[in-house]
């Protein structure tokens, strides 16, 4: 199949131990897409891995998080006129086997994001008890606030087009970026749908959510959340 | 009033004026940001100056102490310049962020120009 020129988006911040294997893995199975390594400032030598092994990659000169260095991924891919954007993390989590599973839906034309879903056949890594029904309280909740239902709202395995990417480039939330990107994607008329994937555990590396500030994460993005739909409109469009 | 505590406070309230303009005049500060600061600097040189103005107020708006009036002022001063230096650093660091993203994909630009970095499409 005729693939469309697609960027896969790696956020990496200190991977070092990750973020070779990631690659290598994503190479083996979908040759055809182009990826773009974004390392925001890693104080590991995750810099020194991505020069040595000639990966293709921008250096953020100051940390961002993950919202600015994904941001700076989508930037990249409409300056240099992508027609599908995916994010996969770079620890290993996301399986680059799934890749074809994610774009498939964008590609078609069928819908403007593809989120990877670990829920919908729940295969694979589940997740604590505790973080699925967090997932599941902010799901329902971007379901009150936008009517749309997606299950794996915190997942950042997630496929854009080219409309979706360039809006992505110019708004993009900040600090805890997913859930709230999925509200800003409907809200702003795109379609989002969800298409079933199995995710590892980590594979190394600190997860950017971490338990102890769990609580705080789902105050500020349920806050986030309630905050952007009262300040944004929808935009009329087909649903 | 006593004489000795009214002339403490012109002073001290003297003093802060005079520190912000020094400010100001070393570009330590930009007026922009100055402006609550003067205001509230004013404001305390009048009360201080002119304490008859304090009871006037205090009766205008039934405040029981003349002191909790001017407390209440001090605080409400501080909390508008409290939030407005929340607003700027919003919107500076809305600033470097873009800054930053905008460097980092200029600099992968310049690796690639002198053929440093692997061109993104490392098939076809």
């Amino acid at each position: 199949m005729d693939l469309l020129k697609t960027l896969v988006i790696i956020p990496c911040y200190n991977e070092q131990d990750n973020i070779l294997q990631t690659v290598r893995q994503l190479q083996t199975d979908c040759p055809e897409a182009d990826y773009l390594v974004v390392n925001d400032c890693s104080t590991d030598q995750s810099l020194e891995v991505l020069r040595k092994n000639g990966l293709h990659h921008i250096n953020l000169p100051c940390n961002l998080g993950i919202g600015g260095g994904v941001q700076a991924g989508y930037m990249y891919a409409r300056e240099n006129g992508y027609d599908i954007t995916v994010q996969m993390d770079g620890d290993g989590q996301h399986d680059p086997a799934y890749l074809r599973a994610v774009i498939a839906p964008v590609q078609a034309g069928e819908a403007d994001m593809c989120i990877g879903s670990r829920f919908l056949e729940k295969k694979g890594f589940q997740t604590s008890f505790a973080r699925r029904a967090g997932i599941r309280f902010l799901s329902v909740l971007i379901r009150l606030l936008t009517g749309s239902r997606v299950l794996d709202v915190t997942s950042g395995y997630r496929a854009c087009g080219k409309r979706l990417t360039a809006f992505y480039a110019d708004h993009y939330a900040q600090d805890y970026p997913e859930p709230e990107a999925i509200v800003a994607a409907v809200l702003g008329g795109f379609t989002v749908r969800e298409v079933p994937v199995e995710m590892k555990e980590r594979q190394g590396g600190v997860s950017s959510i971490r338990a102890f500030s769990s609580i705080y994460y789902m105050i500020k993005v349920s806050l986030a959340l309630i905050v952007y739909r009262m300040t944004v409109s929808r935009k009329k469009g087909e649903r | 009033m006593p004489e000795p505590l009214q002339l403490w406070l012109l002073l001290g309230s003297a003093a802060y004026l005079a520190v912000i303009f020094f400010m100001l005049k070393t570009r330590k500060l930009t007026v922009k940001y100055a402006l609550v600061w003067l205001l509230s600097g004013f404001v305390l040189v009048v009360f201080a100056a002119v304490p008859y103005v304090v009871y006037v107020l205090r009766d205008l708006l039934s405040v029981e102490m003349p002191s909790n009036l001017v407390f209440a002022m001090v605080i409400g001063f501080m909390l508008l310049i409290l939030l407005s230096l929340s607003a700027a650093i919003t919107s500076f660091a809305e600033r470097i962020r873009r800054l930053t993203q905008t460097v980092a994909i200029l600099e992968e630009r310049i690796r690639r120009l002198e053929g440093e970095s692997t061109p993104p499409s490392h098939e076809t």
